[in-house]
């Protein structure tokens, strides 16, 4: 049983570092906890579901309208909700609650057209044959969602050290406005980096929704309290933080269910980040900064 | 007459919502005034409501009693948790108190034997009224004001502005946070004590994070200039869905929609909107 | 003399007219109907409007039929729908709304049984018939003698469905998972947990898992580990259809014995594939080969376009059994008497409906005293194969 226990323990992990990619851009970057991630999330989702539904298209197709449309929910995001505010010196929460706004109308709207009841992907989409090592069970999506998350984590360091569009967000994010004297368009960069957060988002839900066989418009909830634990637990804005974050949460969570009992799952998840965030605010894996008051 | 009589019985609930909401909006407001980001008030409300609860439905206890214990458990624990807490700031100061309301709720959850778990505490007795959230509203409010005028008020002030300034000066800056942190909680249980007693029925999930992020958008929306800020937040967020009952299947969608327009249009609360103009941000509350 | 023929014709004519007029308005307030104003306050939006949308379609679909028919002679059945979004305040809200402002004769409702618990005690106090048709949990119909449910409870299925499923299957011990923050999951396993005990069937172990989790492999790996025989499974079908899924690719290819929410013909595409093996009990079968469930089907299927599923047919025959009780009844106009009246019709009724014979069955309350009704209906057993639920006798 261990082994298996270990093998689910990667996959969730998986799971939620993929959707803690994008949460934590915007966070390190945009300055703003971004509720409406969850929303963006199952957006995504729904955008691939009603094309392999409704154009009966493959899955990278889905994939790619998923990617598109949630872009476009982050490029909206930003022009329509983080602009004005930041132009209005708002006081850091605004934001958060008008996100929170976002996500209500998202969520309804999306209940709205397609009904609250969970859906699913049409079969045949992705292959679901599970696969047996050693006496061990997992699926070929597992093995993906894992593969993906590294590789978009990779993708994104990258990103950030080599090119210059990379380096520029990372002045930004130290300080906009030596960036902006630098000569750095900041109000495009944090455009920018809306936009590929909530594509990373949109695109996770439609692997998660995969993952998960159901597809409904609060799915994004209990996704954003543990990739807020997951984001904390592995450092703000801190990209390889999301990712170990991510897994050491899955294990914790996996491991908790084995051998304490299933029904304090989530009680160690934020038990864990509540002692975390006393005794090392910075996350486990992030670096000390100025954080503490 | 007899119009108020009809009135009271349709809408009795709705009125004494307002109340515990405003009380609830006034005890993030405290903390939310100084940039403490608390986000555990859902989790007090809950140990107050379930505290009142059970003392009278098990075991008999008056009302006032039972009240009495809803905000001073609440207030004992935020002491507890709140020294290490509350050397965190800004988002981390957030999130570690929503992990403490997690927390909270999933042991209510778990403690079925005392507190009935999923199944939740079930004929909690109607025993709220006008008069007591009245007076409770009252109360937090001429405190709050008396606060905000005395030093304690502008002491708070002072930290909003410059946290290390405010130390070096030699004024205990951690007792002042935990002060505020301590009485929010107690409001916080108040209300939840106060509300367990018009709705006959509670349960573990609804003082989780959908009551939390409420409780942050009624302290925000209103505005953290004032309690007034408060007072207006709770009435509007609990009024808002009432008046756009007309409005059917588009009720949350609107509702989200005035919540963005709300924000966007005055970032720091309605309040801001109507008071009367400053030409300088002074410390002085009034 | 032409002008007082005149005269007199015209007067004469002006007469004929104001007599038919009086005549005409004494006719149609006699055809006129009066209205029977019943509430209904479902989840119709928010989470919970997945089985508030079904409960409204089955009251709409029984209201327009027993209207067209004719109905109770002289009346007319109005249903006024309020969305209580599956949240307890708005719940009480809305009954305070439709019982005091819109002054309805009764209603239906809520949908959750947490809601329930708080707003069926404001319909209790008011003297005014609610009666529930989704809600399952205890502590519903002991709140007083105008609470009214037709929604058979899960102490009443389970041990049935138990004893014929390990009769067929021959399991000797089970394993249990359920849902622990939900009031509907919960209560189904502790009925669950006292039906195992009654038959001496012992647990191997017992896991728990909260709604809106996606993930279950490492309960159910667990449960694997512990080698039971069957998984008893309290769960509604969001969480169900994934943890059926998940165990069939942990290789685990147990059947899964389930509570009332897993009776859903959504089951088969939420686990397409895994589907197979599901033991479910219910008073309510879409293969159920009666007349009255047939035509219900059809008609359902006519108006809606889809199957309908448990919510929706227990909603139907709801609103036919209050229709029994009019019947019995003298509606006299006054609201508090006519209330007091279909309270005292509706115990004594009886009504063969889509979900098949159907009476009511009083219950003690909390202080012992008489108080609510519950639903006496029989269950029948079903496993699922090839994507149909198939009647085991």
């Amino acid at each position: 049983m261990l082994a298996q226990q270990f093998v689910n323990a990667i996959s969730l992990g998986g799971v939620y570092a993929l959707f803690a990619l994008g949460f934590t851009l915007v966070f390190g970057v945009l300055n703003v906890v971004n509720l409406a991630h969850g929303a963006v999330f199952t957006l995504g989702a729904y955008a691939a579901l009603q094309t392999a539904l409704y154009f009966h298209a493959p899955l990278p197709a889905a994939i790619l309208v998923a990617a598109v449309c949630s872009a476009g929910a982050g490029w909206i995001l930003d022009k329509l909700v983080f602009a004005p505010l930041r132009a209005r010196q708002a006081p850091h929460l605004a934001p958060m609650v008008a996100t929170i706004g976002v996500a209500i109308v998202l969520t309804s709207v999306v209940e709205g057209f397609f009904g609250a009841e969970n859906l699913r992907f049409p079969t045949g989409i992705l292959p679901t044959d599970t696969l047996s090592l050693a006496g061990l069970h997992f699926t070929w999506l597992e093995l993906q969602i894992v593969s993906l998350a590294f590789l978009l984590m990779a993708v994104l360091l990258w990103g950030l050290k080599k090119t210059r569009a990379g380096r520029a967000l990372r002045g930004v994010a130290e300080s906009p406005k030596a960036a902006a004297l630098l000569g750095v368009n900041v109000e495009a960069l944090l455009r920018v980096t809306s936009i590929i957060a909530s594509l990373l988002g949109g695109v996770a839900g439609v692997l998660i929704a995969l993952y998960t066989n159901a597809v409904f418009p609060h799915m994004g909830q209990p996704m954003l309290h543990k990739g807020i634990a997951v984001v904390i637990l592995g450092g703000m804005g801190d990209i390889r933080g999301a990712l170990l974050g991510g897994f050491f949460l899955g294990f914790a969570e996996v491991f908790s269910v084995a051998y304490i009992g299933s029904t304090m799952r989530d009680a160690v998840a934020f038990g864990l980040l509540f002692i975390v965030l006393l005794l090392r605010p910075e996350g486990l894996f992030g670096q000390a900064a100025q954080r503490r008051a | 007459m007899e119009w108020l009589e009809s009135f009271w019985a349709t809408y009795s609930t709705l009125v004494l919502s307002v109340g515990t909401n405003v009380l609830l909006a006034l005890s993030i407001y405290l903390t939310l005034a100084c940039g403490l980001l608390t986000v555990a008030n859902a989790a007090f409300m809950g140990i107050g409501a379930y505290t009142a609860g059970l003392l009278t439905v098990h075991a008999h206890m008056p009302f006032f009693f039972a009240l009495l214990c809803g905000s001073l458990l609440p207030a004992s624990i935020a002491l507890l948790i709140g020294r290490p807490t509350l050397q965190l700031s800004g988002v981390y100061l957030a999130m570690a108190t929503l992990a403490f309301g997690e927390v909270v709720r999933i042991l209510i959850l778990n403690a079925e034997d005392t507190t009935g778990g999923a199944l939740g505490l079930n004929g909690i007795p109607q025993l709220t009224g006008w008069f007591e959230v009245a007076l409770a509203v009252f109360l937090a409010l001429y405190v709050l004001l008396a606060l905000a005028r005395s030093r304690i008020g502008r002491t708070m002030k002072a930290i909003c502005q410059d946290e290390t300034a405010t130390e070096l000066m030699g004024l205990n800056v951690r007792a002042y946070k935990l002060f505020v942190f301590v009485l929010g909680g107690a409001l916080a249980g108040l209300a939840g004590a106060l509300n367990a007693h018009f709705t006959f029925f509670i349960s573990p999930n609804e003082y989780g994070f959908e009551r939390a992020v409420e409780i942050l958008a009624m302290g925000v929306l209103g505005g953290t200039g004032s309690p007034w800020g408060a007072v207006i937040g709770g009435v509007l967020i609990t009024l808002l869905p009432e008046l756009l009952r007309g409005l059917g299947h588009y009720r949350p969608l609107i509702n989200g929609v005035v919540l963005i327009l709300i924000i966007l249009y005055s970032p720091r609360g309605i309040w801001d909107l109507l008071r009367p103009a400053r030409s300088v941000r002074g410390p002085a509350a009034n | 003399m032409l002008c007082s023929i005149k005269l007199i014709s015209a007067m004469k004519i002006r007469l004929a007219i104001i007599a038919l007029a009086l005549i005409a308005q004494v006719v149609s307030a006699a055809v006129m109907a009066a209205e029977i104003k019943i509430g209904v306050a479902e989840a119709l939006t928010g989470n919970a409007s997945q089985y508030g949308r079904p409960i409204r379609q089955g009251i709409e679909l029984a209201a327009g039929e027993i209207n067209a028919a004719g109905g109770v002679p002289g009346t007319k059945l109005t249903l006024l729908f309020e969305d209580e979004q599956g949240r307890k305040e708005e719940a009480i809200n809305v009954f305070k709304k439709l019982i005091f402002q819109d002054r309805v004769l009764m209603l239906f409702g809520p949908t959750l049984s947490n809601s329930a618990q708080a707003s069926d005690p404001v319909a209790q106090a008011a003297k005014v018939v609610v009666f529930g048709t989704s809600n399952t949990a205890d502590g519903i119909t002991s709140i007083g003698d105008y609470v009214f449910r037709n929604s058979v409870t899960e102490a009443d299925i389970l041990p049935v469905t138990l004893k014929v499923a390990a009769q067929k299957t021959g399991f000797k011990k089970v394993a249990v998972l359920y849902g622990n923050d939900d009031i509907f999951t919960k209560s189904g396993y502790d009925n669950f947990a006292r039906a195992l005990q009654a038959l001496k069937i012992p647990v191997t172990t017992t896991e728990t898992f909260a709604k809106g989790d996606v993930d279950f492999k490492p309960q159910l790996t667990k449960i694997k580990a512990s080698h039971p025989d069957a998984i008893v499974l309290s769960a509604l079908i969001a969480e169900g259809a994934p943890i059926m899924v998940q165990a069939r690719q942990l290789g685990i290819n147990l059947p899964f014995i389930g509570g009332n929410g897993m009776n859903s013909p959504r089951v088969f595409e939420l686990a397409k594939d895994s589907s197979d093996h599901l033991w479910v009990g219910s008073p309510w079968s879409v293969e159920n080969p009666a007349a009255e469930n047939q035509r219900f089907i059809a008609a359902y299927q006519k108006a809606y376009g889809t199957l309908p599923d448990q919510f929706a047919a227990q909603a139907y025959d709801a609103m036919y059994i209050v229709n029994q009780a009019l019947r019995k009844m003298k509606l006299t106009g006054k609201l508090a008497a006519d209330r007091k009246a279909l309270r005292d019709a509706l115990p004594s009724v009886q009504w063969t409906g889509a979900t098949g014979p159907f009476k009511f069955r009083q219950v003690a309350g909390r202080d012992g005293k008489p108080a609510g009704y519950d639903a006496v209906q029989t269950a029948i057993v079903m496993m699922t194969k090839n994507n149909k639920y198939v009647i085991q006798k």
